[in-house]
């Protein structure tokens, strides 16, 4: 009797200091911790083994046994195309920061973005929460709240201290990742937020007065200080008048989240950086 | 299973579920490795098993993942405890009384996370699909480790009789 008793009041202990533990972050005031750091270095090690493990296998197999040759040209291209899309975008933010500001102010910016390339190694461990975990970290010159890129738009941002050759990325259609944003054709500015379902965005606050139709463009606006203007999050799929005053937008995004190998992470300090992957070059 | 099997196993479900799922299936497995482990952690040690199981694994899942810590923790420390409370009154020995309890277990762990991300204003996906779906998906899995675990034993069992019968047989004819 007093055996069971004692093992319900254990019980009662640990719920209660999670509710403790839950608490002390609800507010946003959680900053991680120590054991946090231990876990997420330990198992970053790990997974990092494992995704050089599955490399080095996939790359004996692709390269040595299976069409050599081809695999190689292939390869080759896909690193052309993905520079030519991400120069694309570069020249398109570049465009647009530079028409805008000749417009209004006669001034002129250039964007000198410092990126520097990321392979991921995992992916979060529990489905309500979309992360990713790439393997360079403040010893790259990685901080939080740096933004990360594909070739093909936006993916997220560090989240989180980065460990040293590690770093957490929040997935854009994360359920409370947001970013900003306009329309490119009418540049209609809002929110875009993850949804609930994990797959598409939601565009936030654009007035029901606004002109936006299924298939615009919707690139970064700058505004949250986070991710450049003028990069591509994704293509407006639906359009319908909401509750309120705004319009209710639903947006597929330009990367395909399920499937990115390298991304780019845009370093926001001055720190001298590692030389930088071919991706990124 | 012993201490050192648990913390063996829920170290590889987790690397699994972060790093090795996402080489054979990009899109991921709809299901929660670690919970699974909780479960027969639970079913075969009892309820602290479960309770301290389901803490260590809920905890390092969150800190893993960049989320709120001790969501996991708390959905999984409870669920630990509950299906170590059943595995104790009930009687869990067929295919189907296991299917019964992962499913049942995979469905509150849902909805407990589901429940504390309610309670701090922060609700991700939630429908009576995605809460259903997991709770199948995490059934087939618990079912499939569970015939695998049984059916491996008795393989290396029969493949050692059959050779001690070769070797028996050899030593009758040649000796």
């Amino acid at each position: 009797m007093e055996h069971r008793q004692r093992n319900g009041y254990l019980v009662s202990a640990v719920i209660v200091g999670h509710f403790i533990l839950i608490s002390a972050q609800a507010g946003g005031g959680h900053d991680g911790s120590v054991l946090e750091d231990v876990a997420f270095r330990t198992f970053a090690q790990m997974q990092r083994l494992l995704t050089s493990a599955r490399g080095a296998v996939a790359h004996t197999w692709s390269h040595y046994v299976e069409l050599r040759d081809v695999q190689d040209r292939n390869d080759a291209l896909t690193l052309t195309v993905a520079d030519l899309q991400l120069l694309l975008q570069e020249q398109r933010a570049l465009a647009q920061q530079a028409r805008g500001l000749q417009e209004l102010l006669g001034l002129r910016q250039a964007v000198d973005l410092r990126t520097v390339g990321a392979r991921v190694i995992a992916t979060a461990a529990t489905p309500y929460v979309r992360t990713l975990t790439v393997d360079r970290g403040a010893e790259d010159g990685v901080h939080a709240d740096d933004a990360v890129i594909a070739p093909e738009g936006i993916v997220g941002r560090i989240v989180g201290a980065p460990g040293p050759r590690a770093s957490r990325v929040q997935l854009l259609i994360d359920h409370l990742a947001a970013a900003g944003a306009r329309v490119e054709r009418t540049r209609a500015s809002g929110i875009v937020t993850g949804s609930d379902d994990g797959t598409a965005l939601r565009m936030e606050y654009v007035s029901n007065h606004e002109q936006v139709r299924v298939g615009d463009q919707v690139v970064t606006s700058g505004t949250d200080g986070i991710y450049p203007p003028g990069f591509v999050i994704g293509t407006v799929a639906s359009v319908a008048p909401g509750p309120e005053l705004d319009l209710t937008i639903r947006i597929v995004p330009a990367v395909r989240f399920s499937r990115l190998e390298d991304v780019l992470v845009i370093v926001s300090d001055d720190e001298p950086l590692p030389p930088l992957s071919v991706a990124s070059e | 299973m012993t201490t050192i099997g648990i913390a063996l196993a829920l170290a590889a479900a987790l690397l699994a579920q972060t790093a090795i799922v996402r080489m054979v299936a990009s899109e991921g497995l709809p299901t929660d490795l670690v919970l699974i482990v909780v479960i027969f952690a639970a079913l075969s040690r009892g309820r602290l098993a479960g309770l301290w199981t389901g803490t260590a694994g809920g905890l390092l899942q969150d800190m893993l993942s960049g989320g709120i810590i001790g969501i996991s923790g708390l959905a999984k420390s409870i669920t630990g405890v509950l299906v170590g409370i059943a595995g104790s009154r009930f009687i869990i020995e067929t295919i189907w009384q296991h299917v019964v309890v992962i499913v049942l277990a995979s469905t509150f762990h849902t909805v407990s996370v589901l429940g504390v991300y309610a309670l701090v204003g922060a609700v991700p996906a939630a429908t009576a699909t995605f809460v259903l779906s997991r709770a199948a998906a995490e059934g087939v899995l618990g079912i499939s480790a569970l015939t695998l675990a049984r059916a491996v034993p008795v393989a290396v069992q029969r493949l050692s009789r059959r050779r001690a019968a070769r070797r028996s047989w050899a030593v009758s004819h040649h000796g």
